[in-house]
């Protein structure tokens, strides 16, 4: 370690931020060298009287302003609240749901009449068919045009009949 | 030990018991005013920065990391709020003007007090040769006794740049000094 590099560190070793390892080397130098050793000291003077500026010259609140300062920040200063929020929250993922949807929309309008139609097979129109010659045949094989509810009183015998036609509406 | 009773206000400042917020801050209300204080050069101004840096502090307490370190959080809020306030008003030219003639020195000894007064408007006047960073990094270090480490978590750099800035801004000011003869005589030993 020569003069030069003691002094260019000399800044870090009187604040102890130089590495232990190369401490014991500069204190070895120190030792050697009246001038290293002179401006060594010089330099922790230095510092002591700054830091003992830094530390006698503070300032400080008064309890009031202080409490005051605090108070505010409270006040003007509220949590953020994160806003509910669905997934996805990204601009591309909610590209991205956009495109899905899209496509879902797409499989409805376009692909599913195409699938109807296949659906309609000649099995299902011989089904179909079926099914209303079976209806018909009920509707006309009912010929019963009205009913009739009869209410009757167990302590004196009193009957109440009402009659209803074919559309449930009561007649006289 | 510390850590965890922080942790545990932070947690009930979450919880809206806002006396705890107070509690929280106490220890560090005059190490905050004071950072402010020396990177703007005016004490209204560093109330002002440090009431913005309280706002935001409570305001994003909810982000605040269990375990790390509240200190360099706080103080990391402190110094952007700073930085955002000189931005915002230009200050860098006008700090010098500004700082002329702040606070009398209080001593009984006149030599002593002319001395303290000798130093204080050196050290004053060294602080606005040096950059923000310099100015923070040995603000931190010999002002607020902060670790290397912590500083470099305060100011969101490396180690060693910490150190690079540290040794410059400690030049600089004795560079001040011994321009006055206060850089620190010691008899030769040997």
């Amino acid at each position: 370690m020569n003069c030069k590099k003691v002094k260019r560190l000399l800044s870090l070793i009187v604040g102890s931020e130089i590495p232990p390892s190369k401490t014991s080397a500069i204190k070895a130098h120190l030792e050697k060298c009246p001038e290293c050793q002179h401006e060594y000291d010089s330099y922790i003077l230095f510092l002591e009287k700054t830091k003992e500026w830094l530390a006698r010259d503070r300032k400080d609140w008064e309890d009031r302003e202080w409490q005051g300062a605090v108070q505010k920040a409270i006040k003007e200063g509220k949590h953020e609240v994160t806003p509910f929020v669905l997934w996805p929250v990204k601009k591309a993922w909610a590209y991205a749901l956009m495109g899905v949807l899209a496509a879902a929309l797409a499989l409805l309008f376009v692909v599913r009449p195409s699938f109807i139609e296949k659906e309609k097979a000649p099995g299902s129109e011989v089904l179909t068919q079926t099914w209303a010659q079976l209806s018909g045949a009920l509707l006309e094989e009912s010929q019963q045009d009205a009913i009739s509810m009869t209410i009757v009183s167990k302590e004196t015998g009193l009957k109440i009949v009402w009659f209803f036609n074919r559309n449930f509406k009561l007649e006289d | 030990m510390w850590m965890k009773s922080e942790d545990e206000l932070v947690e009930k400042v979450l919880k809206r018991d806002h006396a705890s917020f107070e509690l929280l801050l106490q220890p560090h209300r005059q190490g905050l005013l004071n950072m402010a204080y020396r990177m703007t050069g005016n004490l209204e101004e560093a109330k002002e920065v440090c009431q913005e840096a309280l706002i935001k502090i409570y305001r994003y307490l909810n982000k605040f990391k269990k375990g790390k370190n509240f200190k360099s959080w706080i103080y990391k809020i402190t110094l952007n709020s700073t930085y955002d306030f000189l931005r915002r008003k230009k200050k860098y030219d006008d700090i010098v003007e500004s700082q002329k003639g702040v606070l009398p020195v209080v001593g009984p000894d006149p030599e002593r007090q002319l001395m303290n007064r000798e130093i204080k408007e050196k050290i004053e006047a060294s602080l606005q040769n040096l950059s923000p960073k310099e100015k923070a990094v040995f603000l931190l270090r010999d002002g607020e006794g902060f670790s290397v480490e912590e500083t470099s978590e305060v100011l969101g750099s490396s180690s060693i740049s910490v150190r690079t800035h540290l040794s410059r801004a400690r030049q600089k000011i004795r560079a001040q000094f011994e321009k006055i003869g206060l850089a620190g005589k010691r008899e030769v030993k040997g």
